[in-house]
């Protein structure tokens, strides 16, 4: 179960730059600083997809930075199986799995060595990390190049790889970046079959995404955010009734035309 | 930390840079800059010292002897010419109608003879660096004048067994109270430290870049930040990293320079050379790596923390040039005539290290003031080591 209530982030604005006409005219500026994220709020249960809607720069990345605990949020909080990120970070990040669009993976190892390496960072003992390794190899069938360094490898297979680096220790819930962003169709593929896999475990998954066809074919919850704020949060049939014919493409750039709304929660 | 450092040690071993910078450089550096200078050096002298100068000699007749003893030297070869005049013999140098210009005055042999001072004029192009001719020059005058000298004082009667306790009253002889290996250390001793801190530096650059702004710049770091592990371990982890890159750069120059020494030693006669590197002490050695070890752990922590703070590779490239500079300058200052370690220069970060040790392949360290530099420099060293790690843990340095 993950919890966020109230959740804003700010960042300083470095002394020399200078807010452009636009910036100016945006609510998140301020004189000295950025509020990236203002005001978001939403849940996700066991066994739930949710997906993290908005246009580029409006605080998905950031929302999801402070979910992972790489960031601290200025206010509001995150809950992840009750576990307060702040209090508990270290804590929380054994129960969080992340995978990002950019893989994330060190291209001088082997895909067994980058595993392995999370795998002992989260703490798992020698034995638990290889038959977990082969376990997960077998499912994302990469034992063909378990021992070929990330350097060498298509984007299928470093996909295939983070994947694999991310649920190695079996997190309690994972969080995905943008996970399909710049990939073919069949890695595409993968990692939605891999979404599934984790809806089917009872897992709760977050990902943020900009294909609409995807929150369409697996979300069970949609949170729409703009400019810092969370424009919409709701069930995917909630979101879809926001226009007549439940065009999602309409309900989003709806949601984005107008003012803040809230499904049933 | 400990699966920091060995992954981020598996990565740098892997990396081509890195075993160029640290491994292959150091071997290498040694006999390719002794070999490149020697054969520069050997060539240049022995073109130097073969080369044959085309002179004109204007009032031979004036010095016959000198003329005679010129004609027959074998480095010079005799060009006639009408010119007298200094502005002609310059012109014609500069035409290259020949090298050199000895012009004799025209009353030389009755100055001679009336036992008084005249001044002989040599025009040539003193450009060359290696000044060979005049040397010729100057030996074949000086025993040319010790002849004349010789004659005069025969002819106003001088006791012969006496001349040359009048021609040289005071012969200077010089005895050396320092040790082969003080003499040695003198001269190797701030060169040595130069060079070994400076591979320290280069040593720990690249893995330092690599580490922070390359984690950053491949989006390695953040899928690290969100592992349930310490930012104060993973921070130290990289640094123990680059700490230990950063000796083994110096340890294998230090290798280097001893097997290339000893192979140079066996082929040439250098034994009072290998003499004294052979009584330096495994103690001496032992202080010089204990010396270094803070020193590389100021670059490893300040190089980290520059790196962390760097968007891109590029950007820690930049910001890392500088201090390069910085560090070349209190290496300089040690190796300045007359800089000597005491309580104040052990307390000047990299001089002293420099100067201590020279200090210890010279055999004459002060173990008191060893301590201080030893403390101040660990000193110094956990307190960047400290601030790399509050940097680690800053939002705002991490996420710019």
């Amino acid at each position: 179960m993950i919890e966020i209530k109230g959740l804003a982030k700010a960042f300083a604005i470095s002394k020399g730059n200078k807010l452009s006409d636009t910036e100016k005219q945006d609510v998140r500026y301020s004189e000295k600083s950025f509020h990236s994220v203002r005001d978001v709020s939403f849940q996700c249960g066991a066994g739930e997809v949710l997906g993290l809607l908005g246009p580029n720069g409006a605080g998905k990345t950031t929302t999801l930075r402070m979910l992972s605990t790489a960031l601290k949020q200025d206010s509001g909080s995150v809950f992840i199986n009750d576990i307060d990120v702040l209090q508990k970070p270290i804590q929380a990040r054994k129960e969080i799995g992340f995978l990002s669009a950019d893989t994330g993976l060190y291209g001088k190892l082997t895909a067994f060595e980058n595993v392995a390496y999370f795998a002992r960072l989260h703490g798992m003992k020698e034995t638990a990390i290889k038959s977990r390794i082969d376990e997960l190899f077998s499912m994302l069938d990469m034992h063909n190049f378990a021992n070929r360094r990330v350097d060498t490898m298509s984007t299928g297979m470093k996909q295939k790889t983070a994947i694999a680096r991310a649920v190695v220790h079996s997190p309690k819930v994972v969080i995905l970046d943008e996970p399909t962003t710049g990939l073919d169709i069949m890695t595409v593929q993968t990692v939605l079959d891999f979404i599934k896999s984790l809806k089917a475990q009872g897992t709760p998954v977050i990902f943020s995404t900009h294909h609409l066809d995807e929150i369409g074919a697996l979300c069970d919850r949609v949170v729409v955010i703009d400019k810092g704020l969370s424009s919409f949060s709701g069930s995917l049939e909630e979101f879809k009734q926001l226009t007549p014919d439940g065009d999602l493409r309409q309900a989003f750039l709806a949601v984005i035309a107008n003012q803040p709304q809230q499904g049933a929660a | 930390m400990w699966q920091v450092y060995f992954k981020e040690l598996t990565e740098l071993l892997r990396d081509k840079k890195t075993l160029i910078f640290v491994i292959l450089l150091p071997i290498l550096i040694f006999p390719v800059l002794f070999g490149i200078v020697g054969l520069v050096m050997a060539t240049t002298t022995s073109k130097a010292m073969e080369e044959q100068h085309r002179y004109v000699i204007v009032n031979e007749q004036q010095a016959p002897e000198f003329a005679e003893a010129l004609f027959y030297h074998k480095n010079f070869k005799k060009v006639e010419t009408a010119l007298t005049s200094e502005q002609e013999l310059i012109a014609a140098i500069r035409n290259e109608e020949f090298d050199v210009a000895l012009v004799i005055p025209a009353d030389f042999a009755s100055r001679k003879a009336a036992v008084q001072q005249t001044e002989w004029q040599l025009i040539y192009n003193r450009s060359s660096q290696l000044d060979f001719m005049y040397n010729y020059f100057d030996e074949m005058l000086k025993t040319y004048t010790e002849e004349l000298q010789r004659d005069t004082l025969s002819q106003l009667g001088v006791d012969p067994t006496n001349l040359t306790a009048i021609l040289k009253p005071v012969e200077l002889t010089r005895v050396n109270t320092a040790e082969q290996r003080e003499n040695i250390g003198e001269s190797m001793g701030a060169i040595l430290a130069y060079a070994l801190v400076l591979l320290c530096l280069s040593g720990a650059m690249y893995p330092a870049v690599d580490m922070g702004a390359g984690e950053k710049e491949r989006g390695t770091l953040e899928t690290l930040l969100i592992c349930p592990v310490s930012r104060t371990a993973i921070v130290l982890g990289k640094f123990l990293t680059v700490l230990t890159t950063a000796l083994m750069t110096a340890l294998i120059t230090v290798v280097s320079l001893g097997v290339w020494g000893a192979i140079i030693s066996a082929f040439a006669d250098l034994s009072k050379v290998s003499e004294a590197l052979a009584s330096i002490t495994v103690i001496d050695l032992m202080l010089m790596f204990s010396l270094l070890l803070p020193t590389a752990a100021i670059f490893a922590a300040l190089l980290l923390a520059i790196s962390i703070y760097a968007r891109t590779f590029k950007e820690a490239q930049n910001y890392m040039s500088p201090l390069t500079i910085l560090v070349i300058v209190p290496l300089m200052i040690a190796m300045a005539p007359g800089m000597e370690l005491d309580v104040t220069t052990a307390l000047i970060p990299l001089t002293n290290i420099a100067l201590a040790i020279k200090e210890l392949l010279k055999g004459t360290a002060d173990y008191g003031l060893l301590a201080l530099i030893f403390a101040s420099t660990t000193a110094l060293a956990a307190a960047l080591i400290a601030f790399c790690v509050h940097w680690f843990q800053q939002e705002k340095v991490l996420f710019r």
